[in-house]
C-alpha cells in the first residue's frame, strides 16, 4: 500500500483516507516493535495510570467522574460504538466493493467512490452535529456518522484489492472450469485479502478516534471524560480521559494489525 | 595517439602504495596499488567484479578516502586539498550520464562552472560549445530535460557535464554501460575524437574488455585486491598476456580481438561526389556523372554528412534539399574499429558507410569489400606463415 | 440560510480567515519541522523504523485526546490548537519526506558529490528538489487533515469555523442551529478545496518540469 503514501491524493477525501492509512498501512510486515512494543508500552502506561488512580487524592467531582464502574461503562460504550460501526461498514462496503468490480457494475465504481468521498470531505465534527440536528441525539445517529466517515477506506481498498488481482490467475481459474462465484471466492477474494484488511484497519482507527466525539451528541464513550474535564476544569479527569482514549485507540490499532497478520493468506508476502 | 594534433591539456596521475581497507573486512579492497598514469592518455581499468577497480577510481577524487598511501594529480597531493575543491577540478562521468532529472541540459552542464563562480555569459558560451563538441545541436537540446533525451543523448550530456569546467583529469565509471551496443559504439567513437582534440587524462573503469582495447592507450588489468595483473598498451596485452589470469580475461577470441585494434582510418577511403544542401542540383549531377557515381552524399553547412541521394533523383531537383528525418544514411567515425564497421554495415541496407572525422566532418566512404580486404591484411600480418592444408 | 450568511458575513469572513490562517501557518511550520526531522532520520538509518513507528502511533491517537492532554500545558485557546494541528500536520509530511529522500537515486547523489558539491548543497539542490513532489503530496494530506482538526479545536476555543459548528450544537432546537452548523461545515469544506487548489498550484510552480508527473 505504499502507493497511497507517495502518490498525490486525487481529492480531498482521498487525502484524508490516505492520512488515515498512513497510520495503518505498512508495506512490509510490521516490525517487532509495533507488534509487541506498542501494546506493551500501552499496558505499562495504563498500569501506571491505574496505580495513580487508586492512590490519588481526588475531590468529590473527580471521584464521581473517575469511578471504576463509570470508567468501565464508558469504555464498553466506546468499544460498542467502534465495533458496531465497523461491522456495519464491513457489511456494506465489502459486498458493495465486490459488486462494483463485477462486469455489470464496473462502470459505476468511480461514481460510488466519489459519493463515498463526499462523506469524508466534510469535517467529521460538522457531520456529527448536522446528523444530530436532522435525526436527534443518540447512539444510532453517532453510528451513522461513524459509518459515513469510515466507509471510504474499506470500499476503496476492496475495489483496489480485487482489481489488483492478476487477470491471468482469474482466467486460469475460468479455464479450469470454475464458476464466476468460485473464482471470486477461491481466487480473487483470498488474493485481495491483505489490501482489504488494510482498509479495514484504517476504518477501525478512524472509527475509534472519531467515536471520542460521540459524547457531543450524548452517544456515550470515553470522550465524555474529556468534555467533562474541560467543562469543569478538572485536569485529573481530562487527562485520564485523554490517556484512556489514546490507549484504547492504540490497542484497537494493534488488534487490527494482528488481524491483518492472521488473515494474510499463507504464501503471500 | 600517434596522429595527435593538439597539445596535451591533461596532467599525470600518480598512485603510490594506495591501500583501502574497510572496517570489519578481512581482506583489503585495495592492497597497495602503485601506478603512474601519463598525462593526456586514456587508461582503462578492467578486471572481474569486486576486484577494486571502481574503488581505486573513486580514491582519485576522494569519493572514497584511501586508508593509506599517496595520490598525486599533476604533482599535487589530493589528500592535502579540500575535497569539494578537488572534485570541482576533476571531471566525473558515471553510467547513464546520471543527469539530474529536475534540471535542464544547460543547468546540468553549468553546475560545476556555477560552483566555480563563472559568470553567466562565459557559462552559457561554454555550454553551447560543449553541446557542439558532443554532437548535440545547442538550440535544440539546451533547454530539454533529461527525460526528453534518449539514453545515448543523456550519456553525451553526461560527458559534456564532466568536461564543463575544462578539467585536466576526467574519471569515468562504466560510462557507456547503460546503452545499446550500437549507441555505445557511437559514443566510444565520439569520446575518441573528443580526446583527440582535448588530450585530457582520462581514467575509465569498464568490465568490457573490448571497450578497454578500443578506447585505452593503456589497459590496467586488476585481480582481487586491486593487484596489478598487467599494465600495458593494448597491443602488448593481446600479444603477450602476462599470465593465465590475463589470458583467460582477454578471452579466447584474442586473435579476433586484434580487429578491435584496427581502425577505419587505416582503410583507404572511397571517394564519392558530395553536394551541400542548397547547392545547384545540376552542378552536383554533372560532377557525379563525371565521377561515375550513382549516388551522392549530401552535406550540411558544416560539412557533416546527412543523407544519400540517387543521381537519378537529382534530375527532378533544382537545389539539394535538406533531408527528411528518416534517412538511411549510416555514418561511422574514422576511429571506429573494423569490428564496429562490420556491425554497422551488416545492419544497414547500403553495404557501405560514410566515414566522418573531427566534429563529424565528411571524410569519404567505406564499403564491405574494403573492410574485408583490410581484415585479410591484418590476419596475414599476425599470421605471417599461413599453413596450407594439402 | 442566505439571510443567515448575509447577516453574519463579517464574522463568517473573519472566522474563515482565522481558520485558513491557522491551518496554513501550522502546515508551514509542520513542513519545516518534518523536513528537518526527515533529513536527520535519513542521515541516521537506525532511526528510520522509529520515525515510521512514531508517525503511525501519532496518527492513531485521536485528536480530541491530544487536545485534552495539551490543555493542562498550553491552556484553553489558540496555543493548544496550534500545537495539536502542527503535531498532526507534521506526521504525514515526515513520513513522505523520509520516503521521498530515500527514493532519490544514490548515483545522483554520488554524481553531485563527485562534481564537488558539498553535503548541504547536495541536499538543497539535488535531494530536496527531487523529493519535493512526494513531500508535497504529504503536505496536501496534512492540510486536509488539519482543516478537520482545527474545526474540532474550536471546542477548546481555538480560532476558526469550528465555532459555528459548536454554536449549532449548543443551540440545537433553536432557529439558527442548522444554519450555523451547516455554514461551519460547508465553510470548512470550501476552505479545504481552496487550500488544496492553492497547494496544487504551488506544486506546479515549485516542481521542475523535468520531474513533473
Amino acid at each position: 500500500m505504499s502507493v497511497l503514501d507517495t502518490k498525490p491524493p486525487a481529492g480531498i477525501a482521498d487525502a484524508k483516507a490516505a492520512a488515515a492509512s498512513l497510520a495503518s498501512s505498512q508495506h512490509r510486515r510490521p516490525s517487532l516493535g509495533l507488534m509487541i512494543g506498542q501494546p506493551l508500552s500501552v499496558v505499562v502506561v495504563l498500569a501506571a495510570w491505574a496505580i495513580w488512580r487508586s492512590q490519588a487524592e481526588l475531590d468529590s467531582i473527580e471521584q464521581r467522574q473517575l469511578d471504576w464502574g463509570l470508567l468501565g461503562r464508558l469504555t464498553v460504550e466506546h468499544l460498542k460504538l467502534t465495533v458496531v460501526a465497523t461491522v456495519i461498514v464491513l457489511a456494506v462496503a465489502v459486498p458493495l466493493g465486490i459488486a462494483l468490480t463485477r462486469p455489470r457494475l464496473r462502470r459505476a465504481a468511480p461514481i460510488v467512490v466519489a459519493v463515498a468521498n463526499a462523506g469524508q470531505a466534510a469535517p467529521v465534527i460538522g457531520l456529527i452535529v448536522l446528523l444530530a440536528i436532522w435525526l436527534g441525539f443518540g447512539f444510532w445517529t453517532a453510528i451513522l456518522a461513524l459509518c459515513l466517515y469510515a466507509i471510504l477506506p474499506v470500499l476503496r481498498n476492496t475495489i483496489v484489492g480485487l482489481q489488483g488481482v492478476d487477470r491471468t490467475l482469474v482466467e486460469a481459474g475460468r479455464g479450469m472450469g470454475m464458476s464466476n462465484r468460485s473464482v471470486l471466492g477461491r481466487i480473487e477474494l483470498p488474493l485481495a485479502v491483505p489490501v482489504i484488511m488494510a482498509g479495514i484497519r484504517t476504518a477501525l482507527v478512524l472509527v475509534v478516534g472519531t467515536a471520542t466525539l460521540a459524547t457531543f451528541i450524548d452517544a456515550g464513550g470515553l470522550g465524555s471524560l474529556i468534555t467533562t474535564g474541560i467543562r469543569l476544569l478538572r485536569y485529573p479527569v481530562l487527562i485520564s480521559g485523554a490517556i484512556l482514549v489514546a490507549a484504547l485507540a492504540l490497542l484497537i490499532d494493534w488488534a487490527g494489525r494482528v488481524l491483518e497478520e492472521i488473515t494474510r493468506p499463507r504464501g503471500l508476502g | 595517439m600517434p596522429e595527435s594534433t593538439t597539445e596535451t591539456t591533461g596532467v599525470d596521475i600518480e598512485l603510490i602504495d594506495v591501500v583501502k581497507r574497510y572496517p570489519g573486512q578481512k581482506r583489503a579492497a585495495v592492497e597497495s596499488l602503485s601506478l603512474h598514469i601519463p598525462a593526456g592518455e586514456i587508461v582503462m581499468f578492467v578486471g572481474p567484479s569486486g576486484c577494486g577497480k571502481t574503488t581505486s577510481l573513486k580514491m582519485i577524487n576522494r569519493l572514497i578516502e584511501p586508508t593509506s598511501g599517496t595520490i598525486r594529480i599533476g604533482g599535487e597531493e589530493v589528500g592535502r586539498q579540500h575535497d569539494d575543491d578537488l572534485r570541482r577540478r576533476i571531471g566525473y562521468v558515471i553510467q547513464g550520464g546520471s543527469l539530474f532529472p529536475h534540471m535542464t541540459v544547460t543547468q546540468n552542464i553549468a553546475l560545476v562552472p556555477g560552483l566555480l563562480g563563472w559568470d553567466r555569459r562565459r557559462t552559457a558560451e561554454r555550454v553551447d560549445e560543449l553541446l557542439e563538441l558532443v554532437g548535440l545541436d545547442p538550440a535544440r537540446y539546451r533547454n530539454r530535460y533529461p527525460r526528453e533525451l534518449s539514453g545515448g543523448q543523456q550519456q553525451r550530456v553526461g560527458v559534456a557535464r564532466g568536461l564543463a569546467a575544462d578539467p585536466p583529469v576526467i574519471l569515468m565509471d562504466e560510462p557507456f554501460g547503460a546503452v545499446d551496443p550500437i549507441t555505445r559504439q557511437r559514443l566510444q567513437d565520439e569520446l575518441l575524437s573528443i580526446q583527440e582534440e582535448l588530450r585530457k587524462t582520462i581514467v575509465c573503469v569498464t568490465h568490457d574488455f573490448d571497450e578497454a582495447v578500443k578506447l585505452g592507450d593503456r589497459i590496467l588489468i586488476l585481480t582481487e585486491g586491486a593487484k596489478i595483473a598487467q599494465y600495458d598498451v593494448p597491443e602488448a596485452i593481446l600479444a603477450n598476456p602476462a599470465d593465465r589470469f590475463v589470458a583467460d580475461f582477454v578471452g579466447a577470441g584474442a586473435a579476433l580481438k586484434q580487429l578491435t585494434l584496427s581502425r577505419v582510418s587505416e582503410i583507404e577511403l572511397g571517394r564519392r561526389t558530395v553536394g551541400e544542401i542548397g547547392a545547384k542540383a545540376a552542378d552536383v549531377l554533372r560532377a557525379a556523372q563525371a565521377a561515375d557515381d550513382d549516388c551522392i552524399v549530401v552535406l550540411d553547412a558544416k560539412r557533416r554528412p546527412v543523407n544519400w541521394l540517387w543521381t537519378r533523383d537529382l534530375l527532378d531537383l533544382d537545389r539539394i534539399p535538406a533531408p527528411r528525418d528518416d534517412t538511411d544514411l549510416v555514418t561511422i567515425d574514422r576511429r571506429a574499429t573494423l569490428n564496429d564497421a562490420l556491425d554497422l554495415m551488416l545492419v544497414s541496407s547500403h553495404g557501405s558507410a560514410v566515414v566522418t572525422g573531427r566534429r563529424d566532418e565528411y571524410l569519404g566512404v567505406v564499403d564491405f569489400q574494403a573492410v574485408l580486404t583490410r581484415i585479410q591484411e591484418t590476419h596475414d600480418e599476425h599470421n605471417p606463415t599461413p599453413e596450407v592444408v594439402a | 440560510m442566505w439571510d443567515y450568511i448575509t447577516e453574519r458575513h463579517a464574522q463568517l469572513l473573519y472566522q474563515s480567515y482565522q481558520h485558513l490562517s491557522l491551518v496554513i501557518q501550522c502546515v508551514l511550520l509542520a513542513t519545516v519541522l518534518a523536513v528537518a526531522l526527515a533529513v536527520f532520520v535519513h542521515r541516521n538509518p537506525r532511526v528510520v523504523a522509529l520515525a515510521g513507528g512514531v508517525s503511525a502511533i501519532g496518527l492513531t491517537i485521536p485528536s480530541f485526546a491530544l487536545l485534552g492532554l495539551l490543555i493542562p500545558i498550553a491552556g484553553i485557546g489558540t496555543a493548544t490548537s496550534v500545537i495539536a494541528v502542527t503535531f498532526y500536520a507534521t506526521l504525514p509530511i515526515l513520513r513522505n519526506a523520509v520516503v521521498g529522500l530515500a527514493g532519490v537515486d544514490n548515483s545522483l547523489i554520488e554524481s553531485a558529490r563527485g562534481m564537488g558539491m558539498g553535503a548541504i548543497r547536495t541536499l538543497l539542490r539535488i535531494e530536496l528538489p527531487l523529493a519535493w513532489p512526494v513531500i508535497l503530496a504529504g503536505v496536501r494530506v496534512s492540510a486536509q487533515m488539519s482543516m478537520g482538526i482545527a474545526a474540532i479545536a474550536a471546542y477548546v476555543l481555538g480560532p476558526g469555523l469550528g465555532s459555528f459548528i459548536f454554536t449549532g450544537l449548543t443551540q440545537i432546537g433553536g432557529a439558527n442551529a442548522l444554519n450555523s452548523a451547516l455554514v461551519g461545515t460547508l465553510g470548512v469544506v470550501l476552505l479545504a478545496l481552496v487550500l488544496d487548489a492553492l497547494l496544487l498550484l504551488a506544486g506546479r510552480l515549485t516542481t521542475s518540469r523535468g520531474i513533473r508527473a
